[in-house]
């Protein structure tokens, strides 16, 4: 059996996601989507203003120090994911056959990977000169895309 | 007859403003309570015109989705989380106005780096992130009241 119909199976019998996808009540759907929004404006938020300084953004801002934002970003980036998985699992059939989906799905891995390349590269950069390198201002050019690209296909989605 | 790509676009819009708006003001908030404390405060604050930019995109796209459809906010009947988030928006502005009236503003433009910042200045960060989250909260409490959730 193939592994969609395998989890779709799970999520549709669970009670868990059953009682999600049925409560009318506010603490059910639309409290774990305030999680999911709340996770992604900070995370997105924090990650592209990151990626504005590294793109030539208040250059007076020592780089380095930046890397300290990253423990809060982290905690941000899971709650969205969690948040997301729940979401998607509550409504798994109609949500994984959006043209939107996939879209949004491979801006929020390219948006996540590039966010740790370059957590790893910030705390490197000499806070003396706060110079550059070109290579890192692409990384950091194609995660501000990725990171607004995902926020679009996600409002897309929902009108398709 | 609206194109069938005009409320998401407005949405994308309002999402972008708001996600560059919390970026901004999360970071200076958790700096203000000590996170990434080797950034002097001075040049991260010089980040908030960014913040007005994305306010005012949000607010623009706000307005038109407010007019493109009407009643999901203002009923009738009145959408609560629609007044809410109002009134939350207003309360910033006021705490807003309190950080810059107050020379607050600036006594943190000179806290650099490795230093603390005051208590008072840290009460206000604190009010700022708990308002913004409650804005966030009645945003989807406001879909979810109009069924759109």
């Amino acid at each position: 059996m193939h592994i969609v119909e395998i989890l779709q199976r799970w999520t549709e019998s669970n009670a868990f996601f059953t009682w999600l996808r049925e409560s009318p009540s506010v603490w059910a759907y639309p409290f774990v989507f305030f999680v999911h929004t709340l996770g992604l404006v900070f995370t997105a938020g924090a990650s592209v203003v990151i990626d504005a300084r590294l793109l030539g953004a208040a250059r007076r801002l020592p780089i380095a120090p930046l890397a300290r934002f990253y423990g809060a970003i982290w905690i941000g980036l899971a709650c969205t994911v969690l948040s997301g998985a729940v979401m998607l699992g509550s409504d798994l059939e109609t949500r994984i056959k959006n043209p939107f989906f996939p879209v949004k799905m491979l801006f929020v891995v390219v948006a996540i990977v590039l966010t740790a390349l370059l957590r790893s590269r910030i705390s490197s950069v000499d806070s003396a000169e706060s110079t550059v390198s070109p290579p890192m201002r692409a990384l950091a050019a194609v995660s501000l895309l990725c990171w607004l690209g995902a926020i679009a296909s996600g409002k897309f989605a929902a009108y398709f | 007859m609206k194109a069938w790509w005009l409320v998401p676009f407005c949405k994308t819009l309002h999402y972008f403003g708001i996600t560059v708006l919390v970026g901004v003001v999360g970071l200076v908030d958790l700096r203000i309570f000590g996170v990434a404390k080797g950034l002097p405060l001075r040049p991260l604050q010089r980040l908030m015109p960014w913040a007005v930019v994305s306010f005012l995109i949000a607010a623009a796209s706000g307005y038109a989705l407010l007019r493109i459809s009407p009643a999901s906010a203002l009923g009738p009947p009145l959408n609560i989380a629609f007044a809410a988030k109002i009134v939350w928006l207003v309360l910033i502005g006021l705490n807003d106005v309190l950080y810059f009236a107050t020379g607050l503003k600036r006594q943190v433009d000179g806290v650099g780096a490795g230093q603390s910042t005051s208590a008072s200045a840290k009460i206000v960060a604190a009010v700022s992130i708990i308002l913004w989250v409650g804005v966030v909260y009645w945003s989807r409490v406001l879909t979810f009241l109009a069924g759109a959730i």
